[in-house]
């Protein structure tokens, strides 16, 4: 593993600040995180990681060397937008055939390197190995190197072939990369005592511009974003933050921790999900930055953005009151949200915890109470199950999980990577009441909930859910059948939705 | 040929006028003009998009502007090609035939065979009974039809001709032989609309063929599909049918009459109903209507008829189509399949994939009572909010249903119905209260772009988009095709008004 990764994954895994391996034993700390399981329909690769962690920087030009579905299937799949250079967007690749797997891609490799910064003239160029070039022996080390010299340009090595490990594996492996060859490599045009690190914060639908101008309002600036809208120089520049925090990102600790080690920076974990998580992020940075004047800043802006939003969400409040939600999305997520749907008086009755720790687990049991359900096993069947058991109004989830939900006949709001609204901040929190609202008060759930008129006789059968909320009379000629009538649906049966 | 490196290029209307020296003649014109200001013109323009010129336009008693409908003996050419080996005949004046030839051809891309009496002026003066005669006469001689059906244009009703006796004069006189088929509609152009004129011929067909074959029962179901604009909806009509095992027959069949194969060979009479199998739907065990307003002329004979009369409102979406299915199963005594089952769990799972794009869309619709009537359904089920409903050919009947099925859902709360009006109204009713979409027909296209509002084509006629015709919009397969243009045109326009950053690859 060693040599194909260039980096001891097993150093990677012994990750003294994930209390999910503290509470280990000595002799499996060192295993690390579980490896993917065979027969199971597990999540990416180390490279998919390592892309989803890097890619979002926009101003270099990433080049995937291996075969062509590497950088197809993953090209331009997610929603990390820019604020100005579009590079990021393109599929580089060197698009290796047969004849490169016998004798080398090493000069193809330097050949597509240059011509990349030639025909681009982009801030750095990174290299990402995959399964095949690393089986292959090629040396990309060698190659990047050979190729800066050329170019002029920093080329990256990123040493994270697939089969190295999960997807989880992949982000450690980027925030390696960065801490190797570009964190220190450049210093800031200006710094204040307020810049701060994001590790982990991608952006999605744009909502880190949500968050940045509230911090800004604070003076606090974001010096290095890893990576949403980020530009190589300011990542290569972060190592002159004054605190960094891990947003929603266990996989990422490593590299706030080698901040703090290589660069004394601190640390915090938080979220942007809700207003109790955003409020305290903020607090989160304030006390790292430590200073009574924008302590006071702080909360005066915090007492003001939280009125200011209670209001904005009270039509919502009304509306969503009552809900009954089930929550599948992984780390703080998992319990940031329940807070963020709390505050708008959803209940949330069950919530997934596949990718959170134990810490994660103990916060959501403490918010959901006793009756709250945990999650551990996020098969469709399971989570399908819950939600018929839980009598649930809605699913929220990544966007792996929609067409289940969907399946389900249940509502479903998509709050993973795929997704197109920014829900990040004080004011994405008004996105996320919006988007629920009109998740839940669609016809469409009425009709497809309804069993065909010719199957009334047997509507048990169907997956049966709560008409909690129930804003659509029946349309057209023919009644629908009364949800209130239709039998509960026997909880064994609900598996044969799911896909 | 030119040596001059642009000689090859062909500059047509869309670029030629845009040239410097078009440009200057036109502006170098304007003195002679006497036109008003750009200002001006500008100026009143934004004023016809306001709430007082729209009082002002609605206060219009006698004049239409861009009217959306067609006329009787239209409909009535398409009720005769719905049957096999039907001429259509109009009697009147030849421009009329010319006019409902080419507008179904450039619907149906489709060459129409049509032949008119062509009357003139002195046939307005001593009656159209020898212009009939010769054209019965010539037309079956000419293209061997088994069937004329004739209709009637307005001049011919104005001068008050008889076609039920000029037909039995033409019989006595030898024009054309006694086996020959010539049912008749009386038709004016000055009363209703295309849809009327459907249902005039289809009667006065049906009448025809049936009389005196009342005999026991034949155990099938008639359908009756009505002026349906959309070949693929009578085609998915007999699919279903055939998956649910049930006889039938449909009257006024023109899926294949306009629709046919390139086989290199021009056949006039490509499809319809066979003329046996419509005379003995007098037999049948039901007739189902598709289209219960545009058939009510119908319905008066199969009322009579010893099987049940169903009226339905199309089957558009999935109440809709539920009715169909539930009513068919109910008149024939069959069992759904499961095949029909799964077919619409299909489409509800599309629309479950779908349905934040469309939820809460504004949407303004136009067109033939029967389809607006059936589209709403469908919208409504999707969560768009229908704002502005209106149906040139509607009239108050149409309006009190449209209103029915609008305040079925919370989301047709917003919406004002509008019968009889036109297109220069919803062009008024479009700016003072915007919408995100216009349903309706090609027609709407020009207050579409002025209103910078995109028009999702539906209906009839569609002269601009290619085939839409030829793919249901019926049934849960009609379902998932209009959700799949639907959804699609909306996503094209998200894409199109996307800033760079968030242009995405998945929607």
């Amino acid at each position: 593993m060693a040599a194909l990764t260039k980096i001891d994954a097993a150093v990677l895994f012994d990750e003294p600040a994930c209390d999910h391996n503290r509470s280990k034993d000595a002799r499996t700390r060192k295993t690390g995180c579980p490896k993917p399981k065979p027969g199971g329909t597990a999540g990416g690769c180390a490279f998919d990681g390592a892309m989803i962690t890097l890619v979002p920087i926009a101003d270099v030009a990433h080049v995937v060397h291996g075969p062509i579905a590497c950088a197809g299937n993953s090209w331009d799949g997610r929603g990390s937008l820019s604020s100005g250079p579009t590079l990021h967007r393109h599929g580089f690749s060197t698009n290796l055939g047969e004849q490169d797997v016998v004798f080398g891609g090493e000069q193809r490799l330097y050949d597509t390197v240059v011509e990349a910064a030639r025909r681009h003239g982009p801030a750095a160029v990174f290299v990402y190995s995959t399964c095949v070039t690393a089986m292959i022996g090629d040396d990309i080390d060698a190659v990047c190197a050979a190729a800066a010299t050329a170019t002029g340009v920093p080329v990256i090595p990123v040493h994270s072939p697939g089969m190295a490990g999960s997807k989880n594996l992949g982000n450690r492996l980027a925030g390696e990369a960065l801490l190797e060859h570009v964190i220190g490599t450049v210093e800031p045009a200006f710094t204040t005592p307020y810049d701060v690190n994001l590790v982990g914060e991608y952006n999605i639908a744009g909502e880190m511009w949500d968050v940045t101008p509230v911090l800004g309002e604070l003076g606090i600036r974001v010096l290095a974003s890893i990576s949403g809208d980020a530009r190589y120089a300011d990542i290569a520049a972060a190592h002159r933050a004054r605190a960094t925090m891990v947003v929603c990102s266990r996989a990422l600790l490593s590299l706030a921790r080698g901040l703090e080690k290589r660069y004394g920076i601190p640390w915090f974990e938080g979220s942007f999900y809700g207003t109790r998580a955003m409020s305290e992020s903020i607090r989160g940075f304030v006390r790292l930055l430590g200073d009574d004047d924008l302590t006071w800043r702080a909360e005066a802006l915090i007492a003001r953005e939280e009125a200011a939003l209670a209001r904005v969400l009270e039509p919502y409040r009304e509306r969503l009151a009552g809900a009954r939600a089930v929550l599948y999305t992984g780390g703080v997520k998992s319990w940031s949200l329940v807070s963020a749907l709390q505050d708008l008086d959803i209940e949330v009755v069950a919530s997934g915890a596949t990718k959170s720790t134990e810490e994660d687990v103990d916060k959501i049991t403490q918010l959901l109470g006793p009756d709250g359900i945990v999650i551990r096993n996020g098969t469709p069947a399971e989570l399908l199950r819950v939600v018929s058991e839980t009598n649930a109004d809605v699913l929220i989830a990544g966007g792996r999980n929609q067409y289940t939900a969907l399946k389900g006949k249940l509502p479903f709001l998509d709050v993973n990577q795929e997704r197109h609204h920014a829900f990040a901040g004080y004011t994405g929190m008004i996105e996320i009441a919006r988007r629920l609202d009109l998740a839940l008060s669609s016809p469409v759930w009425e009709q497809v909930r309804a069993p065909a008129p010719w199957d009334e006789g047997d509507a048990g059968h169907h997956h049966s859910v709560s008409p909690v909320r129930r804003p659509v009379g029946p349309v057209g000629p023919v009644d629908g059948v009364d949800e209130d009538e239709v039998p509960e649906g026997d909880a064994d049966d609900d598996a044969g939705g799911a896909p | 040929m030119s040596d001059k490196p642009d000689a090859l290029t062909v500059r047509d209307h869309n670029t030629l006028f845009k040239s410097p020296e078009y440009q200057e003649q036109r502006e170098r014109k304007k003195q002679f003009e006497g036109g008003s200001s750009p200002e001006e013109v500008a100026r009143v323009a934004e004023w016809t998009r306001t709430w007082e010129y729209r009082e002002k336009n609605f206060a219009r008693e006698q004049l239409s502007i861009n009217p959306l409908k067609a006329c009787q003996p239209l409909g009535a050419v398409l009720a005769a090609v719905g049957f096999a080996g039907t001429l259509p005949l109009v009697h009147g004046s030849q421009g009329c035939t010319s006019y409902f030839r080419g507008h179904l051809s450039r619907h149906f891309k489709e060459p129409v065979p049509t032949v008119s009496s062509s009357m003139t002026e002195d046939s307005a003066v001593f009656g159209g009974l020898n212009n009939l005669i010769e054209a019965l006469g010539t037309s079956v001689h000419l293209y061997k039809p088994d069937m004329v059906a004739v209709s009637t244009t307005c001049m011919a009703e104005v001068i008050g001709d008889d076609l039920q006796n000029f037909i039995a004069s033409a019989r006595q006189k030898g024009a054309i032989s006694e086996e020959i088929a010539v049912p008749y509609a009386h038709t004016p152009s000055f009363v209703g609309s295309h849809v009327l004129g459907y249902d005039n011929m289809l009667r006065g067909i049906l009448t025809y063929l049936t009389e005196g074959k009342k005999a026991k029962s034949n155990g099938t179901v008639n359908i009756v599909p009505g002026f349906d604009p959309y070949v693929g909806n009578i085609r998915e009509i007999k699919r279903l049918l055939d998956v649910l095992g049930v006889k039938h027959v449909v009257l006024g069949d023109h899926s294949d009459s306009l629709d046919s194969p390139a086989t290199g060979e021009y056949h006039m009479y490509p499809g319809g109903t066979p003329l046996e199998a419509a005379a003995d739907s007098i037999n049948a065990d039901a007739t189902i209507f598709l289209q219960a307003l545009g058939s009510y002329r119908t319905k008066e004979i199969t009322g009579k008829w010893d099987g049940e009369t169903v009226m339905l409102n199309p089957p558009i979406g999935i109440a809709n189509t539920d009715t169909f299915i539930t009513e068919v199963a109910r008149v024939a005594g069959v069992e759904v399949p499961d095949e029909i089952t799964a077919e619409r769990g299909r489409l509800l799972d599309a629309m479950t994939d779908s349905h934040a794009y469309l939820h809460g869309k504004r949407v303004a619709i136009a067109g033939d009572p029967d389809f607006v009537n059936g589209m709403l359904g469908f919208l409504l089920e999707m969560g768009m909010e229908p704002i502005h409903v209106l149906s040139s050919n509607g009239d108050e009947t149409w309006a009190t249903r449209a209103r029915g099925i609008l305040a079925g859902s919370p989301f047709g709360t917003k919406a004002t119905v509008w019968p009889g009006k036109d297109a220069w109204h919803l062009r008024s009713l479009v700016f003072t209260e915007p919408v995100d979409l216009i349903v309706g027909a090609t027609h709407l296209k020009h207050l579409a772009r002025e209103a910078n509002v995109q028009l999702f084509r539906a209906g009839f006629p569609i002269f601009d988009r290619h085939h839409l015709h030829r793919f249901p919009i019926y049934g849960y397969a009609g379902g998932l095709q209009l959700l799949t243009q639907l959804v699609n045109s909306i996503l094209d326009e998200v894409d199109r008004n996307a800033p760079d950053h968030s242009f995405d690859i998945v929607r």
